[in-house]
């Protein structure tokens, strides 16, 4: 094992391989307040990747209604209590990471979910049936009448445990990018990977014997295009881009700016110890309690961050720029209330405003004499 | 007194038929006419028979931390340029169905490239001194048995809408067809062994210390696997190692996966190295 830097632990901790950060890291800003639970994502993803045999239970993009939504079951909380929580002492980690509490004769602290464990994805995890004061009357749970949409893809990671579990080095990390891979020429399907990866992200596929993942639609990413999964977001969630090593952030850069300077998005599950590269704004009506445990102790900050984002010039026009272009906008300007989203070059990739100019149409049109509803 | 003679010649028999095979403390393969393939094949009665006691893989992450298979039982044929040995094993449970946390049955030989008066390492040998491995596996068995190629061979009651492949504008058996289906099996693209059905249930490989597995070019591989009342009986055929002969002695080892025990990769029950002699035709 080796020490390495985790500056979301705020600290060194223990990995199998020693620290080698790519050239840039593929990352992802998801807003959970905007995101609708429309599967659009998880189809786009579904239809372009993993529509073949052996591939029928896969979703390499999923959205889960949070608490009790989980792909594949209890994936999470398994992990979690695995782990015993993990403390926090302010911003730095004091419990075990899924590498430094790896039991003997393992890599890393992982479980293997049963095939049952995926037959249920978001089925019945947001049929709230109570009063929203008096919590859902169909369960004896304490089931608060709060959720929220929680959309995964793998966090190729700067410290993947799907790379650390592979006894026969098939998942590399690219250099170039930091997208996590499955070599499926020397893959040979024992599964490692998926007990692993805490974030259930690799799947044994059946038919080919091998395990497979997200891409991060590397072939998309190389023509300086999002995956498929942020350019047919419905809600406009998502932003992918790269983000830089620790201590080398640009504010011109979007996900640096939204990450590391204005520490409004946040990684998820960060005490597991892996640095994950998709970092999430947290639900700004949700308990703060849960969040922490979700997204570190950062959750309080960044949910006030968010809630004054209308009254913050610079943060409410980067959100403007989510799902404005199909390509990577690595670098962002804003010029009074109008925000552009640049390439690597600098040449403008798009425009927006700050604020959409709003129209009110009057149900009754003067000109045509008709009156005109919304609903049919 | 012929009630004498009686008893005498029957325990005589009795005797005779539970001696069973000879036993031997190293493995040793004898002459056979032609190569043996099958494990019911009456050529195999005329071998001993080795007791090999397995031992948890506990060296290398990921280990085997709890033991499983005892012990396998081995013979050995040889016709010049090839070697049968099969092997017999206690296994409850047939685990012949890859899928999401389940794992398969198999069984591995493996054997020192060069004769050498310094094995490599048993686990999987090392660098410059490379192992030869002829594997079968369990679901590889039943696919050569006929189980079909399709997802409903696995789980019978899936369904699937459709499939990109299935597309009207492309012709069954098409070379568009065939494209539309590797795109979405990477692995298959990629040649990867692993996928699709198979000519025999065996693979050789070569290895060159733990995690360096590749395919065995060039070296042959058949066999055959039968499920047994108790476990598995499997004929693994390769060539006969290089510079063997009835004076020098090279090294053989073996290992089982035991599938119902989440057995795969390098979590499996193995042997150390075993003397393996060559008893030639007289
Ligand atoms: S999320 Fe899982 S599959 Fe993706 S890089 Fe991290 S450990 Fe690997
Ligand atoms: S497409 Fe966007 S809004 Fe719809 S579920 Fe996916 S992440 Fe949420």
């Amino acid at each position: 094992m080796a020490r390495v830097n985790n500056w979301q632990l705020g600290r060194e901790m223990s990995y199998w391989y020693p620290e080698s950060r790519p050239q840039r890291q593929f990352a992802a800003v998801f807003d959970t307040n905007k995101c609708i639970a429309c599967q659009t994502c998880t189809l786009a993803c579904k239809t372009t990747w993993t529509s073949g045999r052996g591939q029928e239970y896969m979703l390499w993009n999923n959205v889960e209604s949070k608490p009790y939504g989980f792909y594949p079951l209890a994936w999470d909380l398994k992990l979690l209590e695995m782990l015993n929580g993990g403390a926090w002492n302010g911003n730095k980690y004091e419990g075990q990471t899924i590498f430094e509490s790896a039991p003997a004769g393992e890599r890393v602290l992982g479980w293997r979910p049963e095939q049952q464990d995926y037959a249920y994805p978001n089925v019945g995890e947001d049929d709230c049936a109570g009063q929203v004061d008096k919590g859902a009357g169909m369960m004896s749970l304490p089931h608060m009448n709060w959720f929220f949409y929680l959309a995964r893809i793998c966090n190729h990671c700067t410290y993947p445990a799907c790379l650390a579990s592979c006894p026969r080095g098939s998942i590399y990390k690219r250099p170039e990018d930091g997208i996590v891979l499955v070599d499926q020429g020397r893959c040979r399907g024992y599964q490692e990977c998926v007990k692993g990866c805490p974030y259930k992200k690799v799947f044994f596929n059946p038919m080919t014997g091998t395990s497979e993942k997200c891409i991060a639609c590397y072939p998309k990413m190389e023509q300086g295009i999002q995956p498929q999964c942020f350019v047919n977001c419905i809600g406009k969630i998502r932003l992918a881009g790269y983000i830089s090593k620790p201590g080398q952030e640009r504010a011109e850069n979007p996900i640096d700016y939204l990450v590391r300077i204005r520490k409004i998005a946040l990684p998820l599950f960060p005490q597991f110890g892996l640095e994950p590269n998709v970092y999430y704004i947290p639900p700004i009506h949700v308990p703060l309690s849960f969040s922490r445990q979700l997204f570190g102790p950062g959750a309080d900050e960044a949910v006030k961050a968010y809630r004054n984002a209308a009254n913050d010039a610079d943060l409410s026009s980067l959100l403007c720029l989510f799902g404005s272009s199909e390509q990577v906008m690595t670098r962002w300007s804003r010029q009074g209330d109008l925000v552009s989203g640049l390439d690597d070059k600098g040449s403008t990739l798009v425009r927006v405003p700050r604020n959409e100019p709003v129209f009110t149409r009057p149900a009754y049109d003067k000109l045509y004499q008709i009156t005109r509803t919304n609903c049919p | 007194m012929l009630r004498i003679a009686l008893v005498v010649a029957l325990s005589v028999v009795v005797t005779s038929c539970s001696r069973g095979p000879v036993m031997t403390t190293e493995v040793v393969a004898v002459p056979a006419q032609k190569p043996v393939a099958t494990p019911a094949d009456g050529a195999w009665d005329s071998a001993p028979e080795h007791v090999a006691k397995l031992l948890v893989q506990d060296l290398v992450e990921p280990r085997l931390m709890k033991p499983s298979t005892a012990e396998v039982r081995v013979r050995a044929l040889q016709n010049g340029g090839e070697m049968a040995f099969r092997l017999d094993w206690k296994d409850g449970t047939q685990n012949d169905l890859p899928g999401p946390a389940k794992f398969l049955d198999g069984c591995a030989v493996q054997i020192p490239e060069k004769v050498e008066v310094n094995p490599p390492d048993p686990q999987m040998g090392s660098a410059g001194h490379p192992v030869q491995i002829t594997f079968w596996r369990a679901d590889w068995q039943a696919s050569v048995n006929g189980r079909k190629d399709d997802i409903h061979s696995l789980y019978p009651n899936a369904s699937v809408d459709h499939y990109p492949f299935q597309a009207h504008s492309l012709e069954p058996g098409s070379a568009a067809q065939k494209e539309m289906m590797q795109r979405y099996a990477p692995a298959q693209a990629m040649g990867n062994r692993r996928v699709g059905p198979r000519e025999f249930p065996v693979e050789a490989m070569m290895a060159e210390g733990p995690g360096t597995l590749s395919p065995g070019a060039g070296l042959l591989a058949r066999g055959a696997g039968v499920r047994t009342k108790t476990g598995w009986q499997v004929v693994l055929v390769r060539k006969a190692p290089a510079g063997l002969s009835a004076k020098v002695r090279t090294q053989v080892a073996f290992a089982i996966w035991e599938g119902s025990a989440q057995e795969v990769g390098s979590r499996k029950m193995r042997t150390g190295w075993i003397p393996l002699a060559l008893r030639e035709a007289k």
